[in-house]
């Protein structure tokens, strides 16, 4: 895996700084998924306004993690982390249906931001190995994707825990960042 | 300062922006489409063919014509996606449907998904342009012959037309586009969904 990721991502923004953020709610399989693709060492950072923010630098693009949900009034630190985004990948447990609205509701809510307006849009139906998990169609469904009209957006299967589907997700990233993206 | 407002104003209202949906099913060649559209049209590169996987989402491209502005929207064409299709119809000015022309084993689910786009009220008056798509394959069959095979009652109704493409080589595809802009510009669903976004403060 960590292979791929080099051939994909290692020339992609040439010495430009960029960003992507890897969102969602707790327990949807981020860090597992950093941990996975084996791109670096993964800092956790606690800053003093309280929210943990994991980063991994890998050349000029840094992926930075944390949990959405929760205490708003902490919000508006997010902010510093948004300049520069090119891409957002955001990752939904797709067994936890009970809490698929408050996963919707903060996608959107993301999307608004202004500085995150040219970034393309990943989203990862994370856990399908568990019973009961959801397929993409109907995560799709779910997060009302089709609300997207102004960037590009691509929904992929995918199991952390077994490696499934991350890189299919990150060869569509990466095209679609390389022919010009959102 | 003052041309600068000028070139502002020009930009953003002496174009009128169309909104163009790609659809047709899955392997019909959608996102070669959108790809050789961006490389002729502007100086992105487009993705080599070999290089392009089935969409699972919404793919974007953008072309600036001397008199409009498009946006081609190209969404995934597997059965299990295809309910999102109908979310873009009310904002879409004209559809572009494409079917894999060497394929006829598949024009039989070509034409129900076509029909199924045509009786939506959603897309009432949007022009269609159908395309016959991999011309660079022998066995591709004319526009002729997809016609006749697709036998559609519904498109005698609106303002329509067959065009013979390949989105490999851009055989066809100025042709195309010339013809969308042409027609969606004085379409009457173009009319009404200009009206309809003057309503609301843009």
């Amino acid at each position: 895996m960590g292979i791929m990721f080099t051939r994909l991502f290692s020339s992609l923004f040439g010495n430009r700084e960029a960003r992507i953020l890897v969102l969602g709610l707790d327990n949807a399989g981020k860090t597992t998924i950093l941990y996975r693709l084996q791109m670096g060492e993964v800092v956790s950072t606690i800053p003093t306004i309280g929210f943990n923010v994991e980063t991994v630098q890998y050349n000029n693009i840094k992926f930075q993690v944390w949990d959405l949900g929760g205490q708003t009034s902490i919000r508006p630190y997010w902010r510093c982390y948004f300049p520069n985004t090119q891409a957002i990948i955001y990752v939904v447990d797709s067994s936890d249906t009970d809490r698929l609205v408050i996963a919707k509701d903060e996608f959107h809510a993301i999307l608004e931001e202004e500085e995150l307006r040219g970034a393309v849009v990943l989203i990862f139906a994370n856990k399908q190995d568990l019973p009961g998990a959801l397929d993409d169609a109907a995560i799709a469904e779910a997060l009302e994707l089709h609300k997207i009209k102004n960037r590009q957006w691509a929904i992929f299967k995918t199991s952390a825990i077994k490696g499934e589907g991350l890189f299919e997700g990150l060869d569509w990233l990466s095209n679609t960042l390389k022919s010009g993206g959102g | 300062m003052f041309s600068l407002f000028y070139g502002l104003w020009k930009y953003m209202f002496s174009k009128t922006e169309f909104h163009i949906l790609i659809l047709g099913i899955d392997k019909s060649g959608k996102t070669t489409l959108l790809e050789k559209l961006k490389s002729i049209y502007s100086n992105l590169e487009g993705l080599p063919p070999d290089r392009i996987v089935p969409t699972v989402g919404l793919n974007i491209g953008r072309v600036a014509l001397p008199n409009a502005k498009l946006v081609f929207w190209d969404l995934g064409g597997q059965p299990g996606l295809r309910s999102i299709w109908e979310k873009y119809y009310e904002e879409a000015h004209a559809v572009v449907f494409v079917i894999d022309a060497a394929c006829p084993s598949r024009f039989e689910d070509s034409k129900s998904a076509l029909e199924k786009v045509l009786r939506n009220d959603e897309l009432q008056g949007a022009p269609v342009l159908i395309l016959a798509n991999k011309q660079d394959l022998p066995e591709a069959v004319s526009t002729e012959e997809l016609a006749r095979y697709l036998d559609l009652k519904k498109l005698d109704e609106r303002v329509s037309m067959y065009e013979a493409v390949s989105a490999y080589d851009g055989l066809g595809i100025r042709e195309s586009v010339e013809w969308l802009v042409e027609v969606m510009e004085r379409s009457k669903r173009t009319e009404m969904l200009s009206t309809r976004a003057g309503a609301s403060p843009a």
